[in-house]
């Protein structure tokens, strides 16, 4: 099927008088791994949930899997590990992964293959006949992961994942994600680690106070404060540095700064940097990673509200 | 049909981790079998499979007041204070945490999020938590249905009555616990609100049936009764107080909206049929029979009056839709709230 996994045109959630979206408007394509970022409070959770029926919008248009958001039968179709994730500590392993699959109507003869499989995959075949109680919170995890996967959704949802994971786990759980789009499966990733969603998002957007501030392809968003910077043996001499700075070039003692998208623009700082004889000792291409992303944008947004 | 197994499944696991569920299951077993070892023979009535034997008239193998006795010490006694009581108080200490416990954070997400609508979800977990008594009663009574086909020789098939009534009587108090369970998110408070509303429920039931008493059975049993000095007089016919009668009216209008927990296991008695004790035996107390004694037939009459004083309307449909109410409101809150 064509379009993308997801279409929100215009989702708000008010409780009483707060707004916790405020006529949100986001598209993730099939098959990428989509990251949604934001401070605490910002709205990721209350999305999600939104979108999976948990949390009842107070306005909301859209599509999910090319049916209008909310459709019961399109939640077959899609997996889902909540924030701090509970299940009953009754069960084993083995038997919530077939909850899921009973409740999303695995049938009966495939769900043991199923679960045999995803214990397999989370690592998790020697502990799935033991009760939850006697799991760590990681464990919890990663059948969490397995119960979202059993039904073999087109997207599955994560929020925060690595929640309170060792980094051990942490790498496991990002290497499911992609294992997850290598098998064809939109993912949607809630996380506030900025780094592991860096490593594993095609596309992110950034949420705050409800509304979403930035959004678009890892590579774009990093990518608009790329630059190149040269590092020079001694300080820069003042009428040069003066030069390069009325050309909006960045001058630090030895460290010049030149915001250029590709290569060739900074090829007329290098010859004026020869020509005075000034040893080049370092050329570096940088990005700005998605944390100062994520920070600038989220400080922007707080003073464009007035916030401190 | 696949979903609903799955919860049905899960709430079956779930009780079979309650450790609760043992113990009244164990003691369920332990009372089904006092009841078949108790058994009659040419003097009277023997206890533990023949090891103590007691003197009485009417109790005596073969006769049809001891098979009476039999069905009487169920209906009577075990079912109205063990199953009706203890069981069905056991059975709402281990389930008033199944829907808090279900719609916590982290939890509910998982299950509103596949293709199973809420109120069929709700629903099914609430039906799941009603197989906490249905199972336990459904055991019991598979005991004394062997124990009384092997004592009197009668094989009935009505005792089985106990687990539909039994389980309907639990489910008007589960569905208390549930719907406080899923307003307040409180295990403590749904256990408190079904706890109150049993004893309201009984208070009036109690009034109900001793205004009754004062106003229909005394007078239809001969008796006068002086309120002011708490006299006795048997006359051969006495005019009914009006007062009472008009109290006892007021009364069953009040209990009318509320559940009839006790209604409902005393009508059980209705529904298990006996040949000999329909028609020899009505009227006729479990206490009568015990101590070896009848009642007059004026009394027995008033006594089998009270008895079958209430509709099985009045029991069992105004309960039934006490019932509808509550769940209702639950079901409401459960499908509306943001989880």
């Amino acid at each position: 099927m064509d379009g993308p996994a997801v279409e929100i045109e215009y989702l708000k959630k008010r409780y009483g008088s707060f707004e916790a979206l405020a006529g949100v408007s986001l598209s993730v394509p099939r098959g990428s791994v989509f990251g949604l970022l934001g401070p605490n409070g910002a709205g990721k959770s209350t999305m999600i949930k939104s979108l999976l029926t948990i949390i009842r919008p107070t306005e909301c248009r859209g599509r999910m899997l090319g049916r209008p958001i909310g459709d019961r039968a399109t939640l077959g179709k899609v997996g889902y590990l909540p924030e701090h994730a509970r299940f009953a500590e009754y069960l084993t392993g083995r038997e919530v992964i077939a909850y899921s699959a009973g409740m999303t109507g695995v049938p009966v003869r495939e769900t043991r293959g199923r679960v045999d499989r995803l214990l397999e995959t989370v690592g998790m075949k020697a502990w799935g006949e033991k009760k939850l109680g006697t799991y760590s919170k990681g464990m919890r995890q990663r059948i969490g992961l397995a119960q979202a996967l059993v039904n073999e959704p087109e997207i599955v949802f994560l929020d925060e994942p690595t929640d309170g994971v060792d980094p051990e786990g942490r790498i496991d759980i990002r290497k499911m994600i992609e294992g997850m789009k290598a098998e064809g499966r939109t993912v949607f990733v809630n996380s506030h680690l900025l780094g592991e969603v860096e490593q594993v998002a095609d596309q992110v957007a950034i949420l705050s106070h409800g509304k979403v501030i930035r959004s678009g392809s890892v590579a774009e968003l990093t990518g608009t404060g790329k630059h190149f910077e040269i590092r020079t043996l001694g300080p820069v001499p003042p009428a040069l540095r003066e030069r390069l700075e009325s050309a909006g070039i960045q001058v630090a003692g030895d460290r010049i700064g030149v915001p250029a998208k590709d290569a060739g623009e900074v090829q007329s700082v290098i010859d004026a940097l020869r020509a005075a004889g000034i040893v080049i000792r370092e050329l570096k291409e940088s990005r700005q990673s998605l944390e100062e992303l994520f920070l600038s944008a989220v400080q922007g947004a707080r003073q464009e509200g007035g916030q401190p | 049909m696949r979903a609903a197994m799955t919860i049905l499944w899960d709430s079956f696991r779930l009780l079979q981790a309650k450790k609760l569920f043992w113990i009244a299951l164990g003691i369920s077993m332990l009372v089904a079998l006092f009841y078949a070892s108790i058994g009659f023979n040419e003097q009277g009535m023997t206890l533990f499979f023949g090891w103590k034997e007691f003197e009485n008239p009417l109790l005596r193998q073969g006769q049809p007041e001891a098979a009476a006795f039999y069905v009487l010490l169920f209906t009577d006694v075990i079912l109205k204070f063990w199953l009706a009581w203890i069981a069905v108080a056991l059975a709402l200490l281990s389930t008033a945490s199944i829907f808090p416990d279900f719609i916590a954070e982290g939890s509910i997400g998982i299950s509103l999020s596949k293709p199973v609508g809420r109120l069929r979800l709700f629903l099914l977990k609430y039906f799941g938590g009603l197989l906490f008594v249905a199972l336990q009663v459904t055991v019991f009574t598979v005991i004394v249905f062997l124990a009384l086909g092997w004592r009197t020789g009668e094989w009935n098939l009505t005792v089985f009555w106990a687990v539909p009534v039994v389980t309907f009587v639990f489910s008007l108090l589960y569905a208390v616990a549930v719907w406080i369970g899923v307003w307040t998110k409180s295990t403590l408070f749904a256990l408190l609100g079904a706890f109150l509303m049993w004893g309201v429920a009984l208070l009036g039931q109690w009034t109900e049936s001793f205004l009754y008493q004062a106003a229909h059975l005394v007078p239809e049993s001969g008796i006068e009764f002086d309120y002011r000095t708490g006299e006795q007089v048997e006359k051969d016919s006495v005019e009914k107080n009006s007062a009472a009668v008009s109290f006892h009216k007021t009364a069953k209008a009040v209990v009318t909206p509320l559940p009839k927990t006790r209604d409902c296991t005393t009508y059980l008695k209705r529904l298990i049929k006996m040949k000999e004790r329909d028609s020899l035996l009505a009227g006729v107390t479990f206490d009568m029979l015990l101590s070896g004694s009848l009642p007059d037939p004026r009394m027995a009459g008033a006594m089998k009056r009270n008895d079958e004083r209430h509709s099985f309307w009045y029991v069992f449909g105004t309960s039934a839709i006490f019932e509808a109410v509550v769940l209702s409101l639950a079901a409401w809150v459960f499908c509306r709230r943001d989880y």
